[in-house]
């Protein structure tokens, strides 16, 4: 989605998709102490690398500092609870119904295989990635608005290839936070695919 | 302290794997103990930590067993104590350090989250103390709680803290009903420690890394105090929360600073 709109020309200017790959995996790497060299796109957090809870929380600290920007603190399921009530996503034995088996899918497109409903909650959470953590990053970089919020400037920069500033008055880009994108997109998804009961 | 008190005894922490569990439980291999260090998932960093801890205390010296078990399910509980009953044959410190909780305001907690704080952080430390009771008597045992200051002040997104302030009265109430049966139990109330965990306040807590760095207690200085609370120079001390934070909570502006 926002790799094909924004990625491919502004955004690729600022800060490319090899870069926000490469600090994923920097801060994988810092976080769990493993060689980045190691890790691959295609791993999974949990199950290839031996990442807890607790350890998203770090990694998602080094990437917001990298980046400045908001990662999600909630996953994509627990926006649809807060939105679609308690059971909606997850069933009372902790495991994917059938709508929240229908709505990841959509979510993770490269796992589309292996969702179903009855999956335990856990086996979904394993299925995040270096990949998806990085679209996750990505989409919120193209939030960049068109001008500078502080002086309406309209040129961004980035020295490092990684944060991105105003070109006229030097202040941090304000991007939009990863719990608020998630939950417009689920706004978007049930009003076109009307997956959960209003 | 006398390496007497501890020596050849045995101690289990729940939650050692990492953090202030695992200061925990390298003080006592340290100060002599046998130690059982006891974790949740397999699989993954807590399992890999955990079985380096006990690679080092046995390095030291000492026995460490790792067992797995989510206390907060009654069943892996009993499991755990019987397996110290056959390899260890005693327990002399029973260190209740394991938490887990969601990062959510209250009112926006679902049924299961709620559930979870409560089984976890109430009903685990409980299923611990009562399964281990029969070892506890025998030796005259230790319970020591690990507290935080979220027990009696406010921080965003920490449910974790009402558990705290109810664990704080419960060490307190078995401190008097276990009386008879000589088993000593206190709490220490944690002020802001460098841990991983901390990683999670700091996502909730703007500013918390600007803190004074005075504000910060190292997880050795709790595991300290943890085990002067399981030795006889503590005798006088039951029923107890002691704070253990560098002075952070005397002071009002040290938390106005932040919102």
């Amino acid at each position: 989605m926002a790799k094909e709109k924004f990625f491919g020309g502004f955004m690729q200017h600022l800060v490319s998709e090899e870069r926000v790959i490469e600090e994923t995996k920097k801060s994988i790497g810092e976080s769990l102490r493993i060689d980045p060299a190691s890790i691959a796109a295609e791993n999974s957090l949990i199950q290839n690398l031996g990442a807890e809870s607790l350890d998203f929380l770090d990694i998602n600290y080094r990437l917001e500092q990298a980046f400045g920007i908001r990662i999600a603190r909630h996953f994509v399921l627990e926006h649809v609870e807060e939105l679609f009530g308690e059971g909606a996503a997850i069933d009372d034995k902790g495991c994917l119904t059938e709508r929240g088996a229908q709505l990841l899918k959509i979510r993770l497109v490269d796992h589309q295989d292996v969702l179903k409903a009855g999956m335990e909650l856990d086996q979904a959470t394993a299925l995040i990635t270096v990949q998806s953590m990085a679209r996750g990053i990505m989409d919120i970089l193209s939030s960049l608005p068109e001008s500078c919020p502080h002086c309406g400037g309209a040129r961004w920069k980035s020295d490092d290839g990684a944060r991105i500033g105003c070109g006229a008055c030097g202040k941090d880009a304000v991007f939009r936070n990863g719990d608020e994108l998630i939950q417009e997109w689920l706004k978007r998804v049930q009003e076109e695919q009307k997956i959960f009961p209003s | 302290m006398e390496h007497d008190s501890f020596a050849k005894k045995v101690a289990l922490i729940t939650g050692s794997s990492r953090g202030i569990g695992n200061a925990i439980a390298r003080r006592f291999a340290g100060a002599g103990c046998d130690v059982v260090v006891n974790y949740r998932k397999g699989g993954g960093a807590s399992q890999r930590q955990g079985e380096a801890l006990c690679g080092d205390l046995r390095s030291m010296g000492r026995r460490a067993e790792l067992v797995q078990a989510d206390i907060s399910v009654k069943e892996p509980v009993s499991r755990m104590f019987e397996e110290i009953d056959k390899n260890f044959g005693r327990l002399d410190f029973l260190v209740l350090n394991a938490a887990r909780a969601p990062f959510k305001p209250l009112e926006k907690l679902l049924e299961r989250e709620l559930r979870q704080l409560v089984e976890t952080n109430f009903f685990g430390h409980l299923f611990c103390v009562q399964q281990a009771l029969p070892m506890l008597a025998k030796t005259q045992g230790k319970v020591v709680f690990i507290s935080s200051l979220g027990s009696r002040f406010y921080n965003p997104a920490y449910p974790l803290g009402s558990m705290k302030a109810a664990m704080e009265c419960v060490v307190r109430d078995l401190a008097e009903s276990l009386r008879d049966r000589k088993v000593a139990v206190n709490a220490i109330c944690a002020g802001l420690t460098r841990t991983d965990s901390l990683k999670v306040l700091r996502q909730y807590w703007e500013g918390l890394d600007h803190l004074p760095e005075r504000c910060f207690v190292e997880p050795d200085e709790i595991a300290d105090v943890v085990l002067f609370l399981c030795g006889p120079e503590s005798r006088g001390i039951l029923g107890q929360t002691l704070i253990v934070d560098r002075g952070t909570s005397n002071r009002l502006h040290a938390f106005a600073a932040v919102s």
